[in-house]
């Protein structure tokens, strides 16, 4: 017996079975990884009932921030393949976006934010278009990235208007729906935690889509699937459009929170790694699972290493992260959930055996 | 505008060209023997600077006669790189490889930062800011001789690929890996040969700069911007047309300075990017795909 007819023979034993919604969950892995991601979501958002200290409250936060841009980044590198390395230039964008206008225009950011996805993506759709041309090697695009956000360090920090080499800060400090600003963390946490969730749901809904097929096509062979005749560069031009929209809000929400932005802070290659690259790559990249779980570590082994290097030393976390890095591609380069994905494939086998008995 | 200063930004424009060839031949000579883009090049040549630092400030080495040193260091650096890192990830997805890469990156300048400290350090020749006068003009002592040297050492590596048998099996290698093995080449000790070599000449770049820029652990990251343009403006892998990338950068560089600002020319070099993507993505020297 061959495995499809194999799969096939399954899937009607299975159906055969009679619905149970537990089990129907179990027996699809995007679906487990889904349910485990929004365990997550719900523990996070329980968690100001027991954390006290502002300091791993912002910790929290923060996790909540690293696992959506994750999110954003898995669609662009771990779906669709594509070589977008420097991912913070569209979560500096959006930043950079919604603080501009709320300062210097006084829109509030309900409204800035997704005008900063909207810069964002404008800028990903542009960098697509000149960089994936039909031939062009997928390397240029790594490097145009690179070249990108060095680029838009100097030149941010030239513009006076938005606050040149030492930032732009908000000046309103205080209570206010309309500016998004609060007093206490809580409400950052829950707003982040709306983003994520929405996130994860989109991340969720493209992996099903034919869409999301397409990209994990194009990522696997990119000629084959232009040979079964997917519009390879339509789709690689919307997966990274879609990943830096999507990071170009994370940015807005973002800058509200730390209410502050400057040039060498968000268009640094170190911070880059630490923050969309770390979550995807210790999660297990291309999985939907993988951004929120490798969030979760992210934060917490990069500060008990930290602590072992003895402390707040210049350099140390980019040392922690280069290690993670290169740790993370030599030995597991599936990730925590590649780790967690064979013993489920065991026990999903031995519970439809004995569900066929 | 005076022609003088016309023709001084001409000449500074091609010495600083000189210097942008000599940082980028290590990168393309990787790249056309392995078809990995080192992205950990920028690092390699703040190694190279840190060296000729160390060594004159430890030991009182001139800049100039400690090439041999950084040269030794930097070949033994890269090729155990090669070796404990990169041989394992030569058949994995492209995105695996440039993330490791990424890694080493961001683990150098995390390291360096650590153990040495972020503040700039200046190594200051008397010869740093010795210009030669004649006729009006002046040629600035350090990057002429950083101009001949990348003169020197394309010429040189251009003869050791086509005359020695090294060479020979390092253009083997790059012309197909399966081949070369098939004929008998030990591929992995000429990808570590390789990688070591561009490596060192990266790391005696950074020598032969350290006298004209100050030395910081990030240094890299603005080389390394110039370093990808060049190379793809002078076709990846092929390090004549480095040379020549190197030389119309430098100059396009030096007027766009004059004419918007030194701290900005780093945005000259982006639209010459942008339009060799645009007009001639297989670059100067590159046959179009077909």
């Amino acid at each position: 017996m061959n495995q499809a007819e194999k799969l096939a023979r399954e899937s009607v034993k299975v159906h055969e079975l009679g619905t149970n919604w537990l089990r129907d969950l179990f027996l699809d892995w995007d679906k487990v990884q889904m349910a485990a991601v929004l365990l997550v979501i719900i523990i996070l958002g329980l968690s100001p009932r027991v954390v006290q200290s502002p300091y791993y409250m912002s910790i929290i936060i923060l996790t909540v921030l690293y696992a959506y841009v994750g999110i954003t980044w898995n669609i662009v590198a771990g779906f669709a393949g594509q070589l977008m390395i420097a991912h913070l230039i569209f979560v500096g964008l959006g930043a950079y976006t919604t603080i501009v206008l709320l300062e210097r225009f006084r829109v509030t950011p309900w409204l800035g934010i997704p005008l900063g996805g909207v810069t964002a993506g404008l800028l990903g759709f542009l960098v697509a278009i000149i960089t994936l041309r039909y031939g062009l090697k997928a390397d240029y695009f790594a490097l145009f990235g690179i070249a990108l956000m060095t680029v838009l360090r100097v030149l941010f920090m030239k513009i006076k208007f938005i606050g040149g080499g030492e930032g732009i800060w908000l000046t309103f400090r205080g209570e206010s729906l309309e500016k998004m600003a609060f007093l206490t963390k809580a409400p950052y946490l829950y707003l982040g935690l709306g983003l994520l969730l929405v996130g994860s749901v989109a991340q969720f809904l493209i992996y099903r889509s034919k869409m999301g097929k397409y990209f994990l096509a194009i990522r696997e062979d990119e000629s084959a699937a232009g040979a079964l005749g997917v519009n390879t560069a339509l789709y690689k031009t919307l997966a990274v459009t879609i990943g830096t929209a999507m990071a170009g809000i994370g940015g807005g929400f973002y800058v509200i929170y730390v209410t502050f932005v400057d040039p060498p802070g968000v268009f640094n290659l170190g911070y880059n790694v630490e923050m969309a690259l770390a979550a995807p790559i210790i999660g297990g990249l291309g999985t939907l699972a993988g951004p929120v779980l490798g969030a979760i570590l992210n934060k917490p082994i990069a500060e008990l290493m930290r602590g072992w290097l003895s402390a707040e030393r210049a350099g140390s976390s980019l040392i922690v992260y280069g290690a993670f890095l290169i740790f993370f591609v030599l030995f597991l380069p599936r990730g925590v959930v590649g780790l967690i994905q064979h013993p489920y494939e065991r026990l999903r086998r031995r519970l439809l055996t004995n569900l066929q008995k | 505008m005076q022609p003088d200063i016309l023709i001084q930004t001409l000449i500074n424009g091609v010495f600083t060209g000189g210097i942008y060839a000599l940082v980028s031949i290590g990168l393309t000579l990787i790249y056309g023997v392995m078809l990995i883009i080192n992205f950990a090049h920028g690092e390699f040549l703040m190694l190279g600077m840190y060296a000729s630092y160390w060594a004159f400030t430890l030991a009182g080495i001139d800049p100039y006669l400690s090439i041999p040193l950084s040269a030794a260091v930097l070949f033994g650096t890269g090729a155990l790189i090669q070796l404990g890192l990169i041989q394992r990830i030569l058949t994995a997805h492209i995105l695996m490889q440039i993330l490791l890469l990424l890694g080493v990156s961001t683990l150098l300048t995390g390291l360096v930062q650590f153990f040495l400290g972020a503040q700039p350090l200046t190594l200051l020749m008397p010869y740093s800011s010795f210009g030669v006068r004649f006729a009006g003009l002046v040629f600035n002592l350090p990057r002429m001789i950083a101009f001949v040297a990348s003169l020197v050492i394309a010429g040189g590596l251009y003869l050791f690929l086509q005359r020695t048998k090294t060479g020979k099996a390092i253009r083997a290698c790059a012309q197909s890996r399966e081949a070369a093995q098939l004929v008998g080449i030990n591929v992995k000790f000429i990808y570590m040969l390789t990688f070591g070599i561009g490596v060192a000449v990266t790391g005696v770049a950074g020598t032969l700069i350290s006298p004209s820029y100050p030395t910081t652990p990030t240094v890299g990251q603005l080389f390394s911007v110039t370093a990808f343009v060049v190379v793809v403006l002078g076709t990846m892998g092929n390090f004549i047309g480095a040379l020549f990338g190197g030389l119309i950068i430098g100059i396009a560089e030096a007027f766009g300075g004059l004419l918007l600002g030194s701290d900005v020319k780093v945005i000259v070099s982006m639209m010459v990017f942008i339009l060799v993507l645009l007009l001639r993505p297989q670059g100067l020297f590159g046959r179009a795909k077909t």
